[in-house]
């Protein structure tokens, strides 16, 4: 269980976080959704280790973490551009961490990793021969090999497009459940965050707008915030996507989610 | 405190910043102490003296106008090159021949040059015998332009082929769409977009054509100009160390000026982050017209170096002109010669071993560090320090302060002068390269278990390989062909080909300067096609990282 009490942080005298609590349970997969300036690349990164934090506390498993460093904490991330070394081909990435800590995981845990996340066949390839989707499954299991305590994921689908989203938005929820891992995923799009995580944690001017599951925050908004502009948007959405399918075309074929990426 | 401490990049940047207060800021210092100090202590005297005496406002005043005049037309002909080969629909190896051979003469030293144009255009030069008659007077202004044009003529062409490529050129395409007239649209689309880099450009060759020793020092002749004088206070028949000094510190205006202007002019430095291809309009008088313009301008520089491979392989020229290789094997045969060119070599691996390692790691704490801003500034301001500095000010420093101390005559200290006197370009292009890659690798490294110097090990410096190779060249070269400073600082053991080549010039061994121009010419090449190849076999068919915009050549 990760729990943050009265977490605050400012940079400069301009404070971006302020009155941060809430508990995630293991296993679970908690996306922190808000506008870009809000301040929740700044929570992953206090949760991190990357920043320390003003004041507050961050508990895992009971235990204060915040006075840990970064690497003592036990958690990963993959970010956005997904960092992967060019210099070294899929299957050395996947085992960086290998190196440094030969036992954390065994030789029958990378294989399985690797077929989990579909690479068997790109092991060979250069980083810069791989599309956007096939970087982010080998950035997951370059993370995964270090069996890490938390997974970070900072904005996970903003650069990929269409059927790949959803295919990688299953790999995480598989992950999340074979592993019983807990996943906070950063994002700003509210239908990425309510249909990929057991619970929401809307951020607004550096506190918290709401936080619960997507069912809850669909049928009972707490504030103006989450009504005018997570639901809005989605509203839009949706009555766009129904005007499409009014016009007599019927849906010949369900998605694939999960399928190739 | 969760945040790493960076130990190892604070060690770094305090190593960079040492190196550079005892071989920098310290000689230096010295330098304009020694300007002020005589026998009876603090005086402004000697600059009295030097202004009023010798000629010294005249070699001034000559110095300006000859780099005004040649930087103007240094820039147009890199300009006629460099539209040749962006705008022009010549034929793709054309191009890539003039892209190479506008950037030749970088490989040999400037002091070669000059000999190149006595036996070009003297009155028994190669030329002048093919056309019967002397074109015109060699000592003095005409042979100085012709030397200082090609001398400049590769940055100038490097800037503007830079920036050129640069250039959205479907700007052109909706500019005639639109109707201008194709007047309006070179001017639109081409010339403004540029004047940026065609005043970087002047100002770049006016700067090192004000600062090189090596031009003048063989056809100068009367024309006397600051870089000649300053030799004269120095190493002439009586030197006066402190009356140097001056000329040293008064030799720095112009450069502060200049260098002042550039970092004014990279505001109007237009960058693109895509280059979009586009097929080019047709237009065969225009290629035609640059076509030929290039030919000739590149045959009129490569018809003064045609000598060097002719007259060490004659007789005696010009009046025994039967082919032997005596002169080249004399050389081989002189051990002096032979200590002069491993000397060289020696210097020139030293020099891209320890500059390189200087760069990166200078380039580590600016680029790839969380070090508060005004610590990166101290590096970024040694950089433009570093840039500031003519080679010939350095060395006499270098000779002011090390004289006496176990460092003289050492080759430690010619690599030394060499590293610092070549810096800032190599640092820029490292600091590009640095910038540009991910921001995480450290981070997510890190989290695998690495420590800091275990990421860069083992991620960044293969990832920034090639462009350490660029760097490695770029000193290797430089080293192999700078003279302004290491000629004040190169003693009777350490002496390297281009101290030793003006050693020459005095005894008029005309045959020898030219088989050890030709010998790093060749060394030069051969270096270039090594780290390419190196450099081309570790990245693939990926494209090395592009230059920075402004880069800075020194004599």
């Amino acid at each position: 269980m990760l729990e943050i009490k009265n977490l605050k942080k400012s940079y400069d005298g301009v404070t971006i976080l302020h009155d941060i609590n809430l508990t995630i349970n293991d296993g679970e997969i908690v996306s922190i959704l808000g506008p870009s300036g809000c301040g929740k690349t700044t929570l992953l990164n206090l949760i991190l280790g990357l920043t320390d934090a003003d004041e507050g506390e961050i508990l895992f498993q009971g235990e204060n973490v915040l006075e840990l460093p970064m690497e003592q904490r036990g958690f990963n991330i993959v970010f956005q551009d997904y960092a992967l070394f060019p210099n070294l081909n899929v299957y050395k990435n996947i085992t960086y961490g290998l190196r440094n800590r030969p036992s954390i995981s065994t030789r029958q845990e990378v294989e399985d990793l690797i077929d989990l996340l579909g690479l068997r066949e790109h092991l060979d390839k250069k980083i810069e021969q791989l599309s956007g989707g096939q970087k982010q499954r080998v950035a997951l299991a370059r993370t995964m090999v270090m069996k890490p305590k938390i997974l970070l994921l900072d904005e996970p689908l903003s650069a990929l497009d269409g059927v790949i989203k959803e295919s990688i938005k299953a790999k995480i929820r598989q992950i999340a459940r074979d592993y019983r891992l807990t996943t906070i995923i950063v994002t700003h799009d509210p239908e990425e965050a309510l249909t990929l995580s057991d619970k929401v944690l809307i951020v607004q001017n550096g506190t918290i707008s709401q936080y619960g599951k997507p069912d809850d925050i669909i049928k009972k908004p707490e504030n103006e915030f989450v009504k005018e502009f997570i639901l809005n948007q989605l509203l839009i959405k949706k009555n766009n996507i129904f005007t499409l399918f009014r016009q007599g075309n019927a849906p010949e074929m369900a998605v694939q989610a999960g399928a190739a990426g | 405190m969760s945040r790493k401490k960076e130990l190892e990049i604070k060690g770094i940047f305090v190593l960079v910043v040492l190196v550079f207060l005892i071989f920098l800021l310290v000689p230096l210092a010295r330098l304009f102490l020694k300007s002020f100090v005589g026998d009876a202590g603090l005086t402004p005297d000697f600059y009295g003296e030097v202004l009023t005496g010798r000629g010294f406002l005249r070699a001034f005043g000559n110095s300006l106008v000859i780099s005004s005049v040649s930087a103007v037309v240094t820039t147009l002909l890199a300009f006629i090159l460099a539209y040749g080969v962006h705008y022009c629909n010549l034929p793709g190896r054309y191009k890539g021949f003039i892209s190479r051979a506008a950037v030749a003469p970088m490989l040999l030293p400037t002091i070669t040059y000059g000999f190149a144009i006595i036996y070009s255009f003297g009155k028994q030069g190669l030329i002048t015998r093919l056309f019967g008659t002397q074109l015109f007077d060699i000592y003095g202004f005409n042979g100085l332009l012709l030397g200082y044009v090609i001398y400049t003529l590769p940055v100038s062409f490097l800037l503007l082929s830079n920036t050129m490529s640069y250039i959205d050129k479907k700007f052109s395409v909706v500019s005639r769409i639109m109707g201008d007239s194709p007047f309006a649209t070179f001017v639109g689309t081409v010339l403004r977009p540029l004047l940026g880099t065609l005043a970087a450009s002047f100002v770049q060759c006016f700067f090192l054509c004000f600062t090189d020793y090596g031009i003048p020092a063989s056809v100068g002749g009367e024309y006397e100009v600051a870089a000649t004088v300053l030799y004269n206070e120095m190493l002439g028949s009586v030197p006066n160390f402190s009356r140097g000094a001056c000329v040293a510190m008064l030799m720095l205006i112009p450069s502060v000026v200049t260098i002042a202007l550039l970092h004014y002019l990279e505001k109007y430095n237009i960058r693109y982050n895509k280059i979009s291809q586009i097929e080019i309009r047709r237009g065969r008088i225009r290629d035609t017209v640059f076509g030929v313009l290039s030919a000739v301008i590149l045959a009129c520089i490569l018809s003064v170096f045609a000598v060097i491979f002719v007259v060490p392989f004659v007789d005696e020229w010009p009046y025994r002109i039967q082919f032997t290789l005596e002169h080249v094997l004399g050389v081989f045969a002189d051990n002096s010669l032979v200590t002069v060119c491993r000397n060289s070599l020696v210097v020139a691996l030293l020099t891209a071993a320890l500059g390189s390692l200087t760069t990166y790691g200078a380039a580590l704490t600016t680029a790839r560090s969380h070090l508060p801003g005004g610590v990166k500034q101290v590096i970024e301001n040694i950089s433009l320090i570093t840039n500031t500095i003519p080679g010939m000010v350095i060395g006499i420093a270098y000779l002011l302060i090390f004289s006496g101390t176990p460092l003289q005559n050492t080759l430690f200290l010619l690599v030394i002068c060499n590293v610092i006197h070549f810096f800032s370009t190599p640092y820029l292009m490292m600091k590009s390269s640095l910038t540009k890659m991910n921001a995480s690798w450290e981070t997510t490294a890190m989290l695998m278990g690495d420590t800091w110097l275990k990421t860069i090990v083992r991620v960044v410096t293969p990832n920034a390989m090639g462009t350490i190779l660029e760097v490695f060249s770029y000193y290797f070269v430089n080293a192999m062909v700078t003279v302004s400073a290491v000629i004040f600082i190169a003693g009777a053991r350490t002496m390297v080909i281009t101290t030793k080549i003006k050693e020459l010039q005095y005894y008029t061994k005309f045959n020898e300067v030219f088989v050890l121009s030709l010998l790093i010419l060749a060394v030069n090449l051969a270096a270039r096609g090594v780290f390419r190849g190196i450099a081309a076999g570790r990245q693939g068919a990926k494209r090395m990282v592009r230059r920075p915009a402004f880069r800075k050549q020194k004599a």
